[in-house]
């Protein structure tokens, strides 16, 4: 663990100028370009440039959205320097920042346009998007094919390895719906209970409807450019002082015994090091929440408590904020790009009444890594 | 079923639950794999397995998903080889304990024969 705690000379050399959100809803009744379109702009905007001034995109998808090479000249941005069409889900949300962050260091691109545009809940159902690749032929006969029953099957395990409970799961779920009460852009603003936790219908046990991320219509997009570049922007430069992706073993290759510890785990000592922080630094934390239980198994994993007491952590109301914006399950699920755009508002100090009082550091992370044996996160900075 | 998986499946539907052996370092795998990724070579035996195995976690879905209705699936690890872990449906009419051995039913799926799991009583 000790032997890559060098800081990078990546870090904070690149920062996020501008965030720019489309609404967040049930049935956008617009294309994915168009709402990656609008989302692209707002960040522009945001960020006081233009498409004019936009010499690279990047995103990632699954097969659900559309590429940089259609969003490009459907914005007349042609002849982009650098662009980049991740394939990939939740577990790669925050490597297209990292890779963008790349890109902008060695001048291969100066205005890096990361965006995220899906019609989640009315054109692609996310939440029944069948396990893809080899892996598959052993699942889905069986019915195991959601990814919420692949995170129900570990969230099992660490109940019955750890003692962990139900009530754990419910308390990240009513806590990341008070903050979205406070967030005009949430799905979900009414406050919940850990009674009405408790009362929710199950959907595979040992999860519950609200242990479940909200499918959702909408994009967001970043505005990625130098640190230099930023401080004669508009908006308070929030400079990415770590940048991370990488791997650990899936379930089903290699002999992986104990999936209660996810890729992050393996991550998150090279993340620290790149930004030369660690965990005790972070103020305030978005995590990502498909499923409550992918929040419990990530502050261990992320070093915020050990192995196997995420539960009785999440019960002491110990650490940082965790998904300020009411993450996935009560804002909307975005695929990972939201958690990002919350840290940066966090950091400008511009998170309304949901704001975490001198936020200097964020975390934010991507699927902590089962689909695909990869996970990636960011360690943002106020500037 | 997949080009490297299509044996152990032929398998299955003659009766027998076989995991690979490498050929040069005798690491057991599952699922099937050209290559061994202890030493990252591609020879491999089957080797027939006593249809046995521990359960490890389970799941009870409430609805449907993928190719089977609502009900249990269960996550075990073979007994004898505990790095192969395997899922299937649970056939008993009570729920799985961690840790109990359980035994590898062959039931008739869709297109192909499933391995499921039961208690061993
Ligand atoms: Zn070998």
């Amino acid at each position: 663990m000790a032997k890559r705690l060098l800081v990078s000379p990546l870090r904070d050399r690149a920062a996020i100028a501008g965030v720019g959100y489309t609404e967040f809803s049930k049935d956008s009744g617009v294309s994915t370009l168009t709402l990656a379109c609008r989302a692209v702009l707002a960040a522009l905007e945001d960020a006081g440039l233009t498409a004019g001034d936009v010499d690279g995109l990047a995103t990632h998808r699954v097969g659900d959205s559309v590429a940089p090479g259609v969003v490009g000249p459907a914005l007349g941005i042609h002849d982009p320097s650098w662009h980049l069409d991740q394939f990939g889900g939740g577990s790669v949300s925050h490597a297209v920042v990292a890779q963008a962050v790349l890109a902008v260091a060695a001048g291969m691109a100066e205005t890096v346009v990361c965006y995220r545009a899906i019609n989640a809940r009315s054109e692609f159902r996310m939440g029944q998007a069948a396990s893809a690749g080899p892996e598959a032929q052993y699942q889905v006969p069986y019915g195991l094919a959601a990814p919420l029953q692949h995170f129900a099957m570990e969230a099992r395990l660490h109940m019955l390895k750890y003692g962990t409970k139900e009530e754990h799961f419910g308390q990240i779920a009513v806590r990341q719906r008070a903050f979205a009460v406070k967030n005009p852009r949430a799905r979900m603003r009414t406050p919940i209970t850990l009674d009405d936790y408790r009362a929710s219908p199950w959907i595979a046990e040992p999860f519950r409807l609200l242990d479940c991320c909200l499918e959702t219509d909408g994009a967001c997009a970043l505005v990625v450019t130098t640190a230099e570049r930023t401080a004669s922007l508009r908006r308070t430069p929030v400079l990415i002082s770590a940048a991370a992706w990488g791997g650990g073993a899936s379930f089903l290759s290699g002999g992986h015994m104990d999936t209660t510890e996810t890729a992050a785990a393996r991550l998150a000592p090279r993340l620290y090091g790149m930004a030369g922080l660690g965990p005790a630094d972070v103020d305030v934390a978005q995590l990502y929440d498909c499923f409550t239980y992918s929040v419990l198994v990530q502050l261990e994993d992320y070093g915020f408590c050990a192995k196997g007491e995420g539960g009785p952590y999440v019960a002491s109301g110990e650490g940082p904020p965790v998904n300020t914006h009411g993450g996935f399950l009560s804002e909307g699920y975005v695929h990972g790009i939201n958690h990002i755009a919350e840290a940066v508002s966090q950091l400008r100090g511009e998170a309304g009444d949901r704001q975490v009082a001198g936020a200097e550091v964020a975390l934010s992370t991507a699927q902590p890594g089962y689909v695909l044996p990869a996970t990636s996160a960011l360690i943002l900075r106020r500037g | 079923m997949d080009r490297d998986s299509r044996e152990w499946w032929e398998r299955v539907a003659g009766g027998e639950l076989a995991v690979q052996e490498c050929a040069a370092c005798g690491t057991p795998r599952f699922p099937a794999r050209a290559f061994c990724p202890a030493c990252r070579t591609e020879g491999w035996r089957w080797r027939a397995v006593e249809p046995v195995a521990e359960v490890e976690s389970w799941i009870v879905s409430h609805r449907a998903f993928g190719g089977a209705g609502p009900g249990t699936v269960v996550r075990v690890r073979l007994a004898a080889a505990r790095e192969c872990a395997m899922y299937g449906r649970w056939l008993a009419g009570r729920e799985p304990r961690a840790g109990e051995l359980v035994r590898a039913i062959f039931s008739q799926g869709a297109d192909r024969t499933l391995v499921d799991w039961a208690p061993m009583e």
